[in-house]
């Protein structure tokens, strides 16, 4: 789960990482009273979980009070890459006299971490590594070995930080590494760590937590019931993988990566999926109806039903599917595609309840398009 | 890496229903499981199989030396850590939502002690008409000589059963997971099947996220002479959102589809377009 900028400050505060002074609005209603109290000229962020905001015009400077009202009613109002802004944040304006980028990242696939941090503060970390590989500084450690106080100081020593703010720098990438470990954090970043005349700032935060930790982080689930959609809930509870997308075809499958695999086909075929959603191995009648509710409320145009039956019994899906049709009366047309165990007598349970059924996925999806050009 | 027909299984998690369960479908198919463990549970018998309490006490009654964690999440941990403690040197961990922080520190204790992890997050390894150890359908393929690497459960088993109907036989099937931090990585699981005599052609199976299908295209490009074609799933998926699997979800320029795409092609792997159209894209190469 990435945490916004505002979540991100929450968790360097509780650490004791130095931060500009700010304040959070959390909706549009707070606007009026919450500018009221902050002096200008501040800097107005939105919180939105996309990367380069200002790029986005999403990050912009309010040199008076009504300029910083009129910034915040436009960002509240803001949806950017199916992202929509969840907060604002007003801050002071410090003079910077240097920027930096330090992060700790998990390197997954070399199973280690790295603290990387570079005189470039402020810009896309991604493109600095691939245009000026040599303006990062890496270094890598397992997690045995942990992040050393002699390997954060030499890092410190290494950026240029001048012999009065190495002490502060090493501290930093130290608290880096300690909520890294505390709240199991795939990436804690800070971007751009600023060199003020009172010393070390962090401006901008982002980070990484583990969904899979969270039964014993509770910051993770509290995250997770506020970010949430109604629908992402009642998913979470049915026990599937839910993501709301934007288009207006249903599906439902079974397998994370077959999932996947349906959802490309049909956008290369130029239709448009409205969620994804895996209804997970060995699905019951239940669930399988279950999640075919829950794709109703998106309102699609159509229903694609793919199952490739392992632990998963076609004739079971079959059931759900007919229950399905008899209990919601306005259902859009479904197709449907089943293949392995029971595929017969599912594909047969179908045809009595007049319901068309492929085996073979090509099949499905040309129905599908006959079904959708009527 | 290495099971066989040999291998002395031992199922952690043996009592619970998956556990149970999938005992049974492993017994069907001919999986030589000699023990389960389950904390104090041990004394009774699932399947004819008996329990014992401890991996050490199941080793030592049966010289088990493969073992199979089906377990909830938060004791996954637990039973892969014992089983590393006991010396086992496979352990295919089939449990998801592991935490990360869990499978880093365990792949590390693994690796210094010269053991191999497999998952988690996975369907675990077939070796066709030999060892199933895993709860893939067993009915997909017969043995042969096309090995199947891949991060995706039902997504490989609709390809290996595609493989199969089309009369190719399979030398190996191993799910690696579908989770960030791995036991087996892509890339290696490619350096032993492709030193495997039995294996004249890999089929990847991937999808977007983390940076494994880079790290293989790199290996094979300068490793591999055995023809390679991969599948990766997730070409329309958005930034930002995890679909289904931990580790597939994409941030920023890294962990799209097209960059792996682009990266394997480089590496001269044969790209599939869709899942189905891989049993003939196998012919035209073997």
């Amino acid at each position: 789960m990435r945490l916004l900028e505002y979540e991100s400050k929450d968790v360097f505060g509780q650490f004791a990482i130095p931060l500009a002074k700010y304040i959070v609005l959390k909706n549009p209603n707070e606007i009026v009273e919450k500018v009221g109290i902050f002096s200008f000229p501040a800097i107005i962020k939105s919180q939105i979980a996309i990367g380069s905001r200002k790029k986005a015009g999403l990050i912009k400077i309010a040199q008076n009070q009504s300029e910083a009202i009129s910034l915040c009613q436009d960002f509240f109002k803001k949806n950017e890459a199916g992202f929509a802004v969840e907060a604002i944040i007003i801050e002071e304006l410090v003079e910077i006299h240097q920027e930096f980028y330090c992060s700790i990242t998990l390197d997954a696939s070399g199973r280690q971490f790295y603290l990387i941090t570079s005189k470039e503060g402020g810009i896309d970390i991604e493109e600095v590594s691939k245009e000026h590989p040599e303006a990062i500084i890496k270094r890598k450690f397992f997690y045995s070995t942990g992040l050393t106080e002699k390997v954060a100081r030499d890092t410190a020593i290494q950026l240029g930080l001048s012999s009065d703010v190495v002490k502060s720098g090493t501290e930093i990438f130290l608290k880096l590494w300690d909520i890294t470990q505390k709240l199991e954090a795939q990436l804690v970043e800070i971007n751009p760590l600023v060199l003020t005349p009172s010393g070390l700032i962090a401006v901008d935060g982002k980070m990484i937590l583990d969904d899979d930790a969270a039964y014993r982080q509770p910051i993770i689930q509290n995250l997770q019931e506020k970010k949430l959609s109604e629908l992402e809930k009642l998913a979470k509870e049915a026990g599937f993988s839910f993501v709301e997308l934007s288009g207006d075809i249903g599906i439902l499958a079974n397998g994370a990566g077959l999932t996947m695999a349906i959802l490309d086909l049909l956008s290369e075929l130029g239709l448009q999926p409205a969620n994804f959603l895996d209804v997970g191995g060995g699905a019951s009648k239940e669930r399988v109806y279950k999640g075919l509710a829950l794709i109703l409320k998106l309102k699609p145009r159509a229903v694609l039903v793919n199952i490739f039956g392992g632990i998963t019994r076609c004739d079971i899906v079959a059931q759900a599917i007919i229950q399905a049709l008899n209990d919601f009366k306005d259902a859009p047309p479904m197709v449907i595609r089943l293949t392995g165990t029971n595929e017969r007598e599912g594909i047969s349970l179908l045809k009595e309840a007049n319901v068309e059924a492929f085996q073979d996925v090509l099949k499905a999806v040309k129905k599908l398009k006959e079904v959708l050009n009527k | 890496m290495y099971i066989d027909e040999n291998s002395k299984v031992v199922v952690q998690g043996i009592t619970g229903e998956q556990g149970a369960f999938h005992t049974q479908l492993m017994l069907n198919y001919g999986t030589n499981i000699v023990a389960g463990v389950t904390p104090k549970k041990g004394g009774q018998e699932v399947a004819g199989v008996p329990v014992f309490n401890t991996m050490k006490e199941a080793i030592k009654e049966t010289g088990a030396n493969t073992s199979i964690v089906i377990v909830p999440a938060r004791f996954a941990a637990g039973a892969t850590r014992e089983s590393l403690y006991a010396g086992i040197l496979i352990t295919c961990i089939i449990t998801e939502n592991v935490p990360v922080f869990d499978m880093i520190q365990l792949v590390e204790k693994a690796s210094k002690k010269g053991l191999h992890l497999v998952g988690p997050n996975c369907p675990g390894m077939l070796i066709p008409d030999k060892i199933k150890l895993g709860i893939m359908p067993g009915d997909m393929c017969h043995y042969g000589d096309v090995a199947v690497i891949s991060k995706s459960g039902t997504l490989s088993y609709e390809i290996t059963k595609a493989i199969g109907d089309n009369g190719i036989g399979v030398s190996a099937y191993i799910g690696i997971g579908g989770d960030p931090v791995r036991g087996t990585t892509m890339k290696e699981a490619v350096e032993y099947y492709s030193d495997d005599p039995n294996t004249k052609l890999i089929v990847l199976v991937g999808e977007i996220g983390g940076d494994e299908e880079e790290k293989t295209a790199q290996f094979i490009k300068k490793n591999v002479s055995k023809p390679v074609i991969a599948y990766i799933a997730g070409k329309s998926a958005p930034e930002g959102k995890r679909m289904g699997h931990a580790g597939a979800i994409i941030s920023g320029d890294f962990g799209s589809a097209l960059g792996k795409i682009k990266v394997l092609k480089t590496a001269g792997v044969c790209i599939a377009d869709t899942p189905w159209g891989i049993p003939s894209l196998i012919k035209d190469l073997i």
